[in-house]
């Protein structure tokens, strides 16, 4: 399977006439924009902005980040989600880069929804706030979730996928400035040329515990939680192939920018020939049940020795009993004796001193950490909020809180906030950003 | 510097005599007295004070010992404790251990030891105080001293953080996130350690399988039906009201709610039980708790003799995001409790 | 919890669904349960199910009390 993406430096975003990419400066005809975003009658009311780093200015509720890119021929960014169903990994997709369209509340968040200031201390805690931004700020009259803690956000992060795909279509008919070529030839082709580098696999764990539609993350459209642990390529997670979900605390979430761009599979992509031979992405998921998570496991490791890895790395998309998945995972491959390494957050507790996954085991021998959920932030006021800075301490966002007996509220009056990480946008990058890690003190 | 240490030592770092002065009674001079002058060649700024105390009279008399310093401290202004450094001296390193988590406690400031790593003072107490690893013996003083008086001036002047690795005290179980300076990111890292784990090269994992704390495991009841009965929950299964106001998440709270003479417990409709924990769906434990605690099931039980008695009182928490401390401590409460009420056994149900 | 009630030297068993994390915070007598959010009763089966269920595991539980182990045990019900 073989990608060419195609890429364009977005160096600055404005609004203006009309809706086009030229020499790095992607103009938005904002009025067209937005028509795109009220296409749902769900959509009430909606307003774009730009930031970019430095800009004093802090987002809550953000609920998703989405790199815009157009597929050539036209065919849906993210297929089986925002149009037909047809091969993600294949052909050429062009995408804006450096950039994202950020989705935030105009009011209401949630347990899943987070924070992002794009200057200061607030700055380092997140990836997008080293992105020029286009934030889609906007209400919605899904009034069975207004005051639910958990939400699907179906609307506004659908509405999000669709205004990335038409910011993408500014570049439709332009040259890219830079063309990567990404191709894995199948893995029966490849025994000659790399008989001598490891087989490798990457095993992902996106999250899928909702039993409910509409929470999980999705694969080509389709419920993670129905799904049995599956051999992708891993052009397609990069080209569109998954979707984030809505549902986890916030500093864990792996949000749609980061399937498009992940880090863990750009990574094994240049060591590939090099040092290793990338078999591929097991798509595994969560699971609430002992026996389902025992049986996503056993299929992992089956599908790892089958393909003859000699490697794997292991990330999980969450914390608290998905670790019973994540460990389960790591033991069962290194009984199947293949060499592996995790990727995860911790959850050691305001004070550093909980037990950091809430199931191990010593034969997770490798393990790469990225952080704690339960660090304590405290931030002072930003001169912009967009979206409302109360949805932190009011809607139950999982590092947020109204009044805590020694803390006092996540908001105060001047502005000034103190939160867990937990609520920080995809904070903990398990998918590979994290300049993170966990140290004892 | 302009900042202000006291120093606490043994008698015989005191220069009050040996074995026969270890009864010697906690006393405080000014200045830099005996071994604290090693600590004074290295550290930046004043040690105003030093503590000295007979080993015996610590270790015989702790309570008392360290009420009495800490009098003795209450209205001097300090910026930083040291005690020891204890060598592989036992009482010695249990002395500084005791008196500088008392005095961290009380005085909130810094407090750095030293002790050799057979010292089973620093097992006992790194957790609460910085505490570097030291020689044998008094031969290793000034390297000791000098050790902790740099860390002291370290934590005295800059924001820190202060890892364990980068600094050299004992590991104190206390984990939190660091940015690291290099940007090296998860990515590169997680690739780095699988190429060397596969090279069979040694790597250094990021988090380190702590050893699970074992209890000695209780004996097996004999004969149950000559026993009372307890069911324990994390479950959050509570009367309607939610009475105790335990919370759905990171519990601080337990509560205990009396079952005598009822069969099963009542669902929330009929404005029985329900549950509040915070971490999974609720529909199935509202609408008939006895699935999360099974009280008609031990009803029954009871009923035929399978058991001697159901405790009239059924205890509950929530286990979702609460501390290893609070935990602990909820456990203690409730199993002095169970102790009182005679209960031999407890069933545990978690969700 | 399960530790801190052993540790009083009451004889506890834990009734879990997720057995690893009983596992690594020390419990001892370990019976598993059908699931996270019921975990002895399962709402979707008939009641006389449920209670078969329930009353079995409990007994199971009731039988670890009374087995001497010498290591952390899960018990296999029935």
């Amino acid at each position: 399977m073989k990608l060419e993406l195609g890429n364009f430096p977005v160096k600055e975003i404005e609004f203006g006439e009309q809706t086009a990419y030229q020499d790095g400066t992607l103009t938005i005809n904002k009025e067209e924009a937005l028509s795109v975003v009220y296409e749902d009658d769900h959509i009430i009311d909606a307003d774009l902005k730009i930031v970019e780093p430095g800009d004093e200015v802090r987002l809550v509720p953000v609920k998703e980040a989405i790199e815009p890119r157009y597929r050539e021929g036209g065919g849906p960014v993210f297929p089986g989600v925002t149009g037909e169903l047809m091969q993600a990994g294949e052909g050429q997709t062009k995408a804006l880069k450096d950039m994202s369209v950020l989705v935030v509340g105009k009011h209401w968040g949630g347990f899943q929804d987070g924070l992002i200031d794009m200057a200061g201390e607030g700055a380092k805690y997140t990836y997008f706030s080293r992105l020029k931004n286009v934030v889609l700020v906007a209400d919605t009259d899904e009034e069975f979730e207004k005051r639910e803690q958990q939400k699907k956000n179906r609307a506004l992060r659908w509405a999000g996928m669709r205004l990335s795909e038409y910011l993408g279509r500014a570049v439709k008919d332009l040259e890219p400035e830079e063309v990567q070529e990404l191709e894995l030839p199948p893995i029966a082709d490849r025994i000659c040329e790399l008989e001598d580098l490891p087989g490798v696999v990457l095993v992902l764990q996106p999250q899928s515990q909702m039993e409910e539609d509409g929470y999980n993350d999705l694969s080509y459209g389709w419920d993670t939680n129905h799904m049995l642990p599956t051999l992708m390529h891993p052009n397609e997670v990069l080209d569109g192939a998954m979707i984030s979900g809505s549902f986890m605390p916030c500093s864990s979430k792996w949000s749609t920018y980061d399937f498009q761009n992940f880090p863990l599979i750009r990574k094994l992509y240049e060591e590939h020939g090099e040092t290793l031979n990338f078999l591929g992405v097991i798509m595994s998921n969560l699971n609430v049940s002992l026996e389902e998570k025992e049986r996503s496991a056993q299929f992992v490791a089956q599908i790892a020795s089958t393909l003859g890895a000699e490697g794997a790395i292991v990330a999980e998309e969450g914390y608290g009993n998905p670790d019973a998945d994540y460990t389960a995972c790591l033991v069962a491959l290194e009984e199947a004796g293949i060499d592996t390494v995790g990727v995860s957050n911790e959850a050691t507790g305001r004070d550093g001193t909980s037990q950091p996954l809430v199931a191990m085991d010593p034969k997770a021998d490798a393990l790469v950490s990225t952080g704690n959920v339960s660090e304590l932030i405290e931030l002072p006021p930003m001169e912009t909020v967009i979206g409302e800075l109360e949805a932190l301490a009011r809607d139950g966002l999982s590092g947020g809180w109204e009044d805590d007996e020694e803390l006092g509220p996540s908001v105060r009056e001047d502005g000034s906030i103190i939160m867990e990480n937990n609520a920080m946008f995809c904070g903990d990058g398990v998918t590979g950003w994290s300049t993170k890690t966990m140290k004892e003190f | 510097m302009d900042k202000k240490a006291i120093v606490y030592i043994n008698q015989f770092f005191g220069q009050v005599g040996g074995e026969e002065a270890a009864d010697h009674p906690p006393e405080i001079k000014e200045g830099a007295v005996g071994a604290a002058q090693a600590l004074a060649a290295e550290f930046a700024g004043d040690i105003t004070h030093t503590v000295i105390c007979g080993d015996n009279f610590m270790s015989s008399n702790q309570e008392e010992a360290t009420a009495r310093i800490l009098e003795m401290l209450e209205d001097i202004d300090f910026d930083i404790f040291f005690a020891g450094p204890a060598f592989q001296a036992g009482r010695y390193g249990n002395a500084c251990g005791a008196i500088g988590k008392a005095v961290k406690e009380e005085f909130a400031v810094p407090v750095i030891s030293s002790m050799n790593e057979e010292n089973p003072g620093g097992e006992m107490f790194k957790k609460d105080i910085y505490i570097f690893p030291g020689g044998r013996s008094g031969a290793k003083m000034r390297e000791d001293a000098k050790k902790m008086a740099e860390f002291g001036n370290e934590i005295l002047t800059s924001e820190g953080p202060f890892p364990a690795d980068e600094y050299g005290f004992y590991k104190r179980g206390i984990r939190h996130q660091y940015f690291r300076p290099d940007e090296k990111t998860a990515a590169e890292r997680a690739l780095d350690m699988l190429l060397k784990k596969m090279k069979g090269e040694e790597y250094t994992s990021e988090l380190p399988i702590p050893e699970v704390d074992r209890v000695d495991i209780a004996p097996a009841i004999e004969d149950l039906s000559q026993v009372k009965v307890a069911l324990v929950s994390s479950g959050g299964i509570v009367p309607v009201g939610n009475p105790d106001r335990i919370q759905s998440a990171s519990a601080t709270r337990w509560g205990k709610y009396n079952i005598a003479g009822m069969d099963r417990l009542e669902n929330r409709a009929s404005e029985g039980f329900k549950t509040i924990h915070a971490g999974f769906d609720p529909a199935a434990a509202d609408e008939d708790p006895n699935r999360v605690v099974p009280v008609d099931a031990l009803r029954k039980f009871e009923e035929e003799g399978r058991i001697g008695k159901l405790h009239d009182e059924f205890y509950v928490t929530v286990g979702t995001g609460t501390t290893v401390g609070e935990a602990a401590r909820m456990g203690q409460e409730i199993a002095e409790d169970l102790k009182d009420a005679g209960v031999q056994a407890v069933i545990l149900t978690s969700t | 919890m399960a530790k801190e009630i052993e540790r009083a030297g009451i004889t506890i068993v834990q009734m879990a669904n997720l057995v690893p994390v009983a596992k690594t915070t020390g419990a001892n007598r370990i019976v598993p349960t059908i699931s996270i959010p019921y975990p002895l009763g399962d709402p979707k089966t008939p009641e006389d199910e449920q209670w078969k269920v329930r009353y079995t595991r409990v007994g199971a539980a009731l039988d670890a009390l009374e087995t001497d182990i010498e290591d952390q045990t899960v018990f296999k019900v029935g």
